[in-house]
């Protein structure tokens, strides 16, 4: 019995420790961080304090560049991933129902993929100038290859049961592959779309320090920011960067559960 | 509906070192409205022999032949007059149960209406009433069994192939299976082809057992199983269900056996 009672505390604690630690971490990081700066009085250039961040990101709130740039840049982001999600799902269909479609893409995917998209900046530049059209080819091209390879991959890889359960109840070819194959693959997709949408904001705010006229967005507030040396507008940014991203992140996660249940067994 | 097989050889990897023979020249007549079960050890091509029955896999030689038997003359393609019942399930998990069962009315384009209302009969009579919405995923395994039979028997099709449906059941759910199974026979006799690997539940459905060779998949008996129907669980105890049970556990014995020393042999090899 008494074990049973200390087992059964052990384990209060523990899931108490669970929610706690997450949060009294960071809490921890930031005070300790603020008493470092002060106590070895730091200059702000190279470390400001989280409470001069903290300032700094209200001003920039307060003044509207906040808002401006990071709407810009989440226009941007939402822009690229859309041209990405929709021609990457539907080429990886295609592949999916066709072999020669698959044999002709494969080639084009293998020698693509491996190839650092940031490369193509200079390329793109030439072609598109610096303007919207270069940050959305940009930040498309690179995602589209995790979302088509992941959609092919979750169509090959349908249960065969499956096919053949359907087959067996009448379904022609076509049915199959609308009721059950594409179905099927809808938790690849998704997965797909959630590394995709990773590498969308990474190439968003990256082209948006590289092309230097755009003079908006997240990347372009960091960069010029960075060369003024307002350190403390360099980590606003990128504190609302990190938060925005991973609203995002979460927002994605949240509509897969509500798209596709059947895809999240074990978390209900 | 008889069910008609003649000659059947399947072999796998035809040709290759790898090549596996797993049917070698089955025969036998499965008649109308009967409950045959077929029994063997792993490996036997049991469920290759009810896929090839359903127009699943193509036989590499020999033949299948619905018959009925008010006109023998006509020619049925296979798979229009069964369906099958798998040991995996295969429903589809981002269907409800009500959608799972619908599935073959859907892609037959009968209207959402006649085809839910019909659903909705065959949901109530395996007992998933309430449960129309849900997804499998959240269906114990008994449950899920009944949403998969119930998918099949709505198709309405007199030949019914089960390929070791209730194999991944627990003990007691088995029990509820197999005499939902049985109450569904005696009422409907539909033709059934029963893949099994247990004695006692081969003994317990069938009119017949069909006892098959260790591979290649020959048949080495047929047992004639003249119980009384309707069939309860309390038979089992019966002295006639005892002697039926000891003459198909020496026959399967030896295959069994064989088919272990079989797998030795492979295991060495390779």
């Amino acid at each position: 019995m008494r074990q049973g009672r200390a087992k059964g505390a052990a384990k209060g604690v523990g899931r108490l420790a669970e929610r706690i630690l997450p949060i009294a971490s960071v809490v921890l990081f930031v005070l300790g961080w603020e008493a470092f700066v002060r106590v070895r009085g730091i200059a702000p250039i190279f470390l400001p304090a989280p409470s001069a961040i903290a300032v700094y990101l209200w001003r920039m709130i307060l003044d509207g560049t906040m808002a401006y740039n990071l709407g810009v840049t989440l226009l941007r982001i939402f822009a690229g991933f859309a041209v990405a999600a929709v021609t990457g799902v539907a080429l990886g269909v295609l592949m999916g129902m066709s072999r020669v479609v698959a044999a002709v893409a494969d080639v084009w995917i293998a020698a693509l993929y491996p190839l650092p998209k940031i490369s193509l900046i200079p390329l793109l530049i030439i072609w598109l100038g610096t303007g919207e059209a270069y940050r959305i080819v940009i930040s498309a091209v690179t995602a589209f290859f995790p979302i088509v390879i992941s959609t092919y991959a979750g169509i090959r890889q349908t249960d065969r049961g499956l096919i053949k359960a359907a087959q067996d109840l009448g379904a022609n070819a076509r049915q199959i592959q609308l009721k059950v194959v594409i179905p099927a693959a809808i938790p690849s997709i998704f997965a797909g779309l959630h590394l995709g949408m990773g590498v969308t904001i990474i190439l968003i705010v990256a082209a948006e320090m590289i092309g230097g006229s755009s003079q908006s967005g997240m990347g372009y507030l960091l960069i010029n920011a960075g060369q003024v040396m307002e350190t403390e507008k360099v980590f606003a940014s990128l504190v609302v960067l990190a938060v925005v991203g991973a609203i995002v992140i979460k927002l994605q996660q949240w509509t897969d559960r509500l798209v596709a249940p059947w895809a999240h067994r074990d978390d209900r | 509906m008889d069910v008609l097989v003649e000659n059947v050889t399947q072999v796998w990897g035809g040709g290759s070192r790898a090549e596996v023979v797993a049917l070698d020249h089955f025969s036998h007549r499965f008649r109308s409205g009967r409950f045959s079960c077929l029994l063997g050890p792993s490996g036997c091509g049991k469920s290759t022999l009810v896929q090839i029955v359903g127009g699943l896999e193509r036989a590499t030689s020999g033949a299948v032949r619905i018959e009925d038997p008010a006109a023998p003359s006509l020619a049925r393609p296979l798979g229009a007059d069964s369906v099958m019942v798998w040991q995996t399930l295969n429903l589809f998990p981002w269907r409800s149960v009500i959608d799972n069962v619908a599935f073959g009315l859907e892609v037959r384009g009968i209207p959402a209406a006649e085809r839910y209302a019909r659903a909705r009969t065959l949901i109530a009579s395996v007992g998933l009433r309430g449960f129309e919405s849900h997804l499998p995923g959240q269906l114990s395994g008994g449950m899920r069994q009944r949403v998969a039979l119930a998918r099949a028997l709505i198709m309405e099709r007199p030949i019914l192939l089960m390929d070791e449906p209730f194999a991944a059941l627990d003990a007691q759910t088995k029990i509820v299976m197999q005499e939902e199974l049985l109450r569904i026979f005696e009422a409907t006799r539909k033709t059934i082809l029963f893949v099994t690997h247990a004695i006692e539940e081969a003994i317990l459905l069938g009119d017949e057992v069909v006892v098959m060779t260790a591979r290649p998949g020959r048949i080495k008996e047929v047992i004639a199983v003249d119980l009384p129907r309707p069939r309860a669980l309390e038979m089992v105890g019966s002295p006639e269900f005892g002697a039926l049970f000891d003459r198909t556990f020496h026959l399967i014995r030896e295959e069994v056996t064989a088919a272990m020393r079989q797998q030795d042999a492979m295991a060495s090899a390779s």
